[in-house]
């Protein structure tokens, strides 16, 4: 079987990212942006699915019962499926091409199928994080398996398309990483007042953002208190970063599960 | 210099790009795209590397039967092999896992990307013998539906294909030959689809339950839905092995010598190509046993569909030390000959 101290090193990288995720939090204080709170989102996902793998990779690490973490994955899957949907009805497929989103979608989902593929051979258990984790050390398996192999081919892809985005020069728009140095300050606060339309017009001038990076852009940037914007942990690599440990562990532990 | 010539989806007026520029944009040219998928299956290699299977004395055994059928000197490395495996079965494999796990990182990552696809060449290939055998193209049983010439020896051609470098003052018709050139690509494509046609006649593969067999055997352990894709694929071929093989072997004739051929003949073929591939990764390799548990890697399939997608003609890219310029409109359109 998989070696425990190998489930342990994916462990330890899921806490580092719920630690830089709820450093994250601390630093841009959604809390006090008022309606824009909504837009730390991706931050607190990465923290509740940092959490949730790290107890299903160590069974001495015990968090919340299997239902709790279904009721919040499943919930977090139905945010971002809006989410994509409105920016599908701003930029359309490109949204789920390479949409700020989507990864976040695929994300949610996993969590969701995983833990609800593997409750049932451990309904016999005592139903916390320990059956999971004990179904991954003694190499438990997920039901519908081709549907964990799809969910790990996509969480590679995204993992890598972002590995990619992150080590360019210029970065992409597609990504929070590249919008917060391409996108002006002033156009992100114009558009984040004036809606997506006016945020897409005042990106669209340089001729290298689309109207959903430019929706973009105004989220992320607009949870980040100004002064802090693409600085220290706020970085938009810091997030980027977290998104492709979690996808890559997520991806291992369909597979293991397999 | 030019990773960014993006081939045949530029508009007419941006007929002369300046690579730093496009840079810049970072907007993924097709061959970055194309490394980027080849770096998606590295990485879904080293992750199954991490699996339970892995670890247990079965990867070992599986190593040892590839040199069953070699010749004495290429069998003889590969139970040395596999001898050393089953001694240190956690210790190695974790170290296979983890060079698989720096090729994809170093693939995916811009500024490593050359020494990356350099060490994936060199690791291909000492797995192609210690671990696959040559992909047993030197025993009877090799077959192009059951992954010959060796899935890992594609990754170490795509490798080579996908180089990021392009020939000066060239024009490269498809992102294949932008490192290499025209000739030699289509040379290597023809060598790689004529030896599928020439494996699918060999003996063994001949026989009235040849081909039945081989799909069949892929049944065991798969869920429910594949194992019936695999009996109802089997069956079609039942007694009918000679018949099947000859079909195959001219389909895969047809596709080697496609590259040769106009970009409107061109494309039929290498969509033919993509399709057989993918044929051959569902019906013949169950998509490389993944969802046993016990598959080291997708198999080939995936690999000739990302292989045909890089010989996919585009409008022609000629590049300069400081400039890529498309070649003006109608200039190698309609040909993928240079």
């Amino acid at each position: 079987m998989t070696p425990s101290w190998i489930l342990d090193i994916f462990a330890a990288i899921m806490l580092a990212v719920a630690a830089v995720s709820a450093g994250r939090l601390a630093a841009a204080r959604p809390w006090l942006q008022g309606t824009q709170a909504v837009l730390a989102d991706t931050d607190v996902s990465h923290l509740l699915m940092a959490i949730a793998m790290a107890g299903m990779l160590t069974a001495s690490l015990r968090t919340l019962p299997n239902g709790a973490w279904e009721v919040i994955f499943a919930a977090l899957t139905v945010w971002f499926a809006y989410r994509v949907i409105r920016d599908a009805q701003v930029s359309g497929a490109r949204a789920l091409a390479g949409g700020h989103c989507a990864p976040h979608l695929i994300h949610a989902a996993a969590m969701l199928y995983m833990f609800l593929a593997l409750m049932a051979p451990a309904a016999h258990g005592s139903g916390g994080m320990a059956d999971m984790a004990g179904g991954m050390s003694g190499m438990g398996t997920l039901q519908l398996p081709f549907l964990a192999f799809v969910f790990a081919l996509l969480l590679i892809g995204y993992s890598i398309w972002d590995l990619d985005q992150v080590s360019g020069p210029g970065a992409s728009g597609h990504y929070s990483l590249a919008t917060a140095r391409m996108v002006p300050a002033v156009a992100v606060l114009v558009g984040a007042a004036g809606g997506p339309g006016a945020a897409a017009a005042s990106v669209s001038a340089d001729g290298s953002s689309s109207p959903a990076e430019a929706t973009d852009a105004q989220r992320v940037n607009a949870s980040i208190p100004t002064g802090h914007a693409g600085h220290g942990v706020l970085a938009p690599w810091v997030a980027t970063t977290c998104r492709i440990a979690m996808g890559a562990t997520m991806a291992f532990m369909l597979l293991i599960m397999i | 210099m030019s990773e960014i010539a993006a081939a045949g989806i530029r508009p007419r007026w941006r007929s002369s790009l300046d690579a730093g520029a496009e840079m810049a944009r970072g907007a993924p040219d097709v061959r970055r795209v194309l490394q980027l998928a080849l770096a998606a299956i590295w990485l879904l290699d080293a992750l199954l590397q991490y699996q339970s299977f892995m670890y247990s004395t079965a990867f070992s055994q599986m190593i040892g039967a590839t040199a069953s059928g070699n010749p004495g000197a290429v069998a003889s490395p590969i139970t040395w092999d596999a001898t050393l495996v089953s001694h240190h079965a956690v210790l190695l494999n974790s170290i296979f896992a983890t060079i698989q796990l720096l090729l994809a990182i170093g693939i995916a990552w811009r500024p490593t990307v050359r020494l990356a696809l350099a060490a994936s060449i060199a690791w291909a290939l000492g797995v192609w013998w210690f671990g696959e055998g040559l992909g047993m193209i030197l025993t009877s049983g090799a077959s192009p539906v059951n992954g010959a010439p060796g899935a890992v020896i594609i990754y170490a051609l795509l490798a080579v294909l996908l180089w990021p470098a392009d020939r000066a003052g060239m024009p490269a018709p498809f992102t294949a030959a932008r490192a290499i050139g025209a000739p030699v690509a289509r040379a290597l494509w023809l060598v790689l689809w004529l030896s599928l046609a020439y494996f699918a006649l060999l003996p063994a593969n001949r026989t009235p339950q040849g081909l039945n067999s081989m799909i069949a055997g892929m049944e065991s352990g798969e869920p429910g839905w594949l194992a019936a894709l695999d009996r109802g694929a089997a069956s079609l071929v039942a007694h009918q092995g000679l018949a099947a093989s000859i079909v195959l072997a001219i389909a895969l004739a047809v596709i080697a010598v496609g590259v040769y051929l106009p970009a409107s003949a061109a494309k039929p073929i290498l969509a033919l190509a993509i399709v057989a591939s993918a044929a051959i990764w569902v019906f013949g390799e169950a998509f490389g046993t993944i969802l046993t548990g016990g598959g080291t890697d997708p198999n080939s399939g995936p690999l000739l569909i990302l292989l045909a997608l890089a010989y996919w003609p585009v409008r022609a890219v000629i590049t300069t030390p400081a400039r890529t310029t498309l070649a003006p409109v109608g200039a190698n359109e309609g040909t993928t000959a240079s």
